[in-house]
């Protein structure tokens, strides 16, 4: 039965994946396009330097990639759910309602997990290939924080779509978008360094944030 | 398990309001604190003050009288010697010595280091530049050099390391004694100088070289440091006059210059400076230093000779953010403020600032009533609602908006 759940899931965000992480891939290759673009017009050594000592973030568009595809993810495979309260249905399985929602969303996490790895591989191989290894620690650093603001985004968007009531669908954007902006603060490459970590762990803590509305929704809140 | 993901999410609100409320409360009245210039008078051998005082411009000397511009900017020839020239109010000589434009605009210097220059990623790739290439001006050189466990030089285009030049800075630097991998490197990385003195390293051992490139060839130097000296900060200069390559800040934040060429350290008399907090500043000229240092609430100048000894100080203090009205008034609303920025780093990280005082308990307790008439309205049980009350009895207004953005509706 639990496969049936999962089958369920994949139908409902199979191309959005797909379609999501080409974009990614072409992002990721995009960087690299417009950096051996830089290297041929502006010399290497000095592209370099601009990189080291000028603040020149040449993975800045990697920004809000992996941000879209967990919003976009989460938008996919709760959406179906609440129009008409198709919850309802599978609440009405034999299995414990907070096991369902949580195989749900441990779902999306692995097809996120999935595509953000396929990204984030293109994007580091490509990195090692043009620039030392202090300069691509930098940019690992500061590409980090965006990497988990997509799982973070992804939380949030089930907590938001799956509340029925929309006084607090408005009050837990405005909360979401305060908290994601933490991810996305204004800094030098490597300068996330500090941080990283309590972002992850707060990342980690926030995933359980949908059993919060779901239990609201099966109480019949509506 | 339901219960826990509230508290969670309870938790995690708390922190974004935490960052966010007290950072739109000084977007919109946060007003800017204006510290006072200070600069020494070679002409009447006391500090001159500028400051703003109600949107005007006063300028005085210590003793409180008040001068023109034109007056202010006679009192201090060597700074604003160009406007002195096109007014055709420059003196011939002071204190004896002849105004010589060229004299006076080799002499002139200027120094800054923030305490968040210190606080932040090191770039570990250098560019090590041609000192004595016969050209006009500094090329950028095609490879960047580390100090790990070896010094390497990697070429830019093909990402590669030149194996030929780094076995031959190595076994230099191995030959002068030097322990790798290096703990600082210090340099002027562009090509905007007036010349290459090369970089400043300290290595494992604490010791302190200076390498450059000379036609090619390494050229490193052992500068003797005495026994048990570290340094936490190497600022390298490129002054006209050629005095000194550097400053430094001990691990006991003393300042240091390392003179040119004799690589002796001298000890500026400085006191109290504290590095991680302040602001340095150092204005020299023809006859003096001016030695600024300013933390949040307060300046503290100190001038020296030529020879670097003491000639007089200058404190003054003003009232901090959190003491003026607009900081009174947040004291009352909340209990602490997060920032995801400090200005003493450039690291990103949670900065907690808990409000001095305890003014924010009044509010604290309001809110607390007026979540018990909420709850009341709802019809509910108080008891089952302690924990919200206990969050919002220490975090206040971040509290509140949090319990009830995220209601706690389990047992209705």
């Amino acid at each position: 039965m639990l496969k049936s759940v999962v089958f369920k899931e994949w139908l409902k965000v199979r191309w959005f994946l797909v379609i999501l992480t080409l974009i990614g891939v072409i992002a990721a290759g995009n960087i690299f396009l417009k950096v051996q673009h830089y290297i041929t017009f502006q010399e290497a050594n000095k592209y370099w330097y601009r990189i080291l000592f000028e603040n020149v973030q040449y993975f800045r568009y990697l920004k809000l990639v992996p941000l879209l595809i967990g919003l976009t993810i989460a938008v996919a495979q709760y959406i179906p759910e609440i129009t008409s309260r198709r919850i309802k249905l599978t609440f009405h399985l034999p299995i414990n309602e907070n096991k369902i929602l949580l195989l749900m969303l441990g779902f999306g996490v692995v097809i996120l997990l999935i595509s953000y790895a396929i990204i984030f591989s293109i994007f580091f191989g490509l990195s090692n290939h043009y620039f030392a290894k202090e300069m691509v620690q930098a940019a690992i650093i500061s590409v980090t924080p965006w990497f988990l603001a997509g799982f973070a985004a992804y939380f949030m968007a089930t907590l938001i779509i799956m509340e029925a009531i929309w006084k607090y669908r408005m009050v837990y954007f405005i909360t979401a978008c305060a908290f994601i902006s933490l991810y996305f603060e204004y800094s030098i490459a490597g300068g996330y360094g500090p941080v990283n970590l309590k972002l992850s762990l707060l990342t980690l803590l926030v995933s359980v944030s949908l059993l919060f509305s779901a239990y609201r929704f099966r109480k019949g809140e509506i | 398990m339901e219960k826990i993901s509230r508290y969670i999410i309870v938790f995690i609100a708390i922190i974004a309001s935490t960052v966010a409320l007290p950072k739109l409360y000084w977007l919109a009245f946060e007003k800017p604190i204006h510290a006072p210039i200070v600069m020494y008078s070679c002409i009447d051998n006391d500090f001159m003050i500028m400051k703003r005082h109600e949107k005007k411009m006063i300028r005085e000397d210590n003793k409180g009288n008040e001068y023109t511009r034109d007056e202010y900017e006679q009192k201090l020839p060597l700074f604003y010697i160009r406007q002195l020239l096109i007014s055709g109010t420059l003196p011939d000589s002071i204190n004896g010595v002849e105004m010589d434009v060229h004299d006076i605009n080799k002499a002139r210097s200027f120094f800054r280091l923030k305490p968040k220059n210190m606080h932040t990623p090191e770039p570990g790739l250098y560019p090590l530049f041609e000192s004595e290439s016969g050209r006009a001006n500094l090329e950028m050189p095609g490879d960047f050099f580390r100090i790990t466990w070896r010094m390497e030089f990697i070429h830019a285009k093909q990402n590669k390391i030149i194996e030929e030049k780094s076995r031959m800075f190595t076994a230099v630097l191995q030959k002068r004694g030097f322990e790798f991998p290096a703990k600082i490197i210090a340099g002027i990385p562009t090509t905007r100088k007036s010349c290459d003195e090369g970089y400043l390293v300290i290595d494992n051992k604490d010791q302190l070289f200076h390498i450059k490139m000379v036609e090619a060839r390494p050229y490193v130097k052992k500068a003797e440091v005495p026994e048990g000296m570290r340094f936490k900060h190497i600022a390298c200069v490129d002054f006209k006059n050629k005095k000194y390559y550097s400053h430094l800040i001990s691990e006991d934040n003393q300042i240091y210059i390392l003179t040119q060429d004799e690589y002796e350290l001298i000890r500026f008399p400085i006191e109290g400076y504290n590095p991680e907090k302040e602001e340095i500043k150092i204005y020299g000229d023809l006859f003096n230093y001016n030695v600024v240092l300013k933390g949040e609430n307060y300046i503290k100048v100190i001038v020296l000779d030529d020879d670097y000894n003491k000639v007089d100080e200058y404190n003054e203090t003003w009232t901090k953010r959190s003491e003026r009205i607009e900081g009174k008034f947040f004291s009352y609303i909340f209990p602490a403020q997060a920032s995801m920025y400090d200005r003493t780093s450039s690291f990103t990280d949670f900065y907690l600032e808990r409000t001095s005082g305890y003014n924010w308990l009044f509010l604290n307790i309001l809110l607390m009533i007026i979540h018990f008439f909420i709850i009341r309205k709802r019809g509910l049980k108080l008891g089952k609602h302690i924990l919200d009350f206990a969050v919002v009895a220490v975090t206040g207004i971040f509290g509140f908006i949090a319990v009830n953005f995220f209601q706690n509706k389990f047992f209705d």
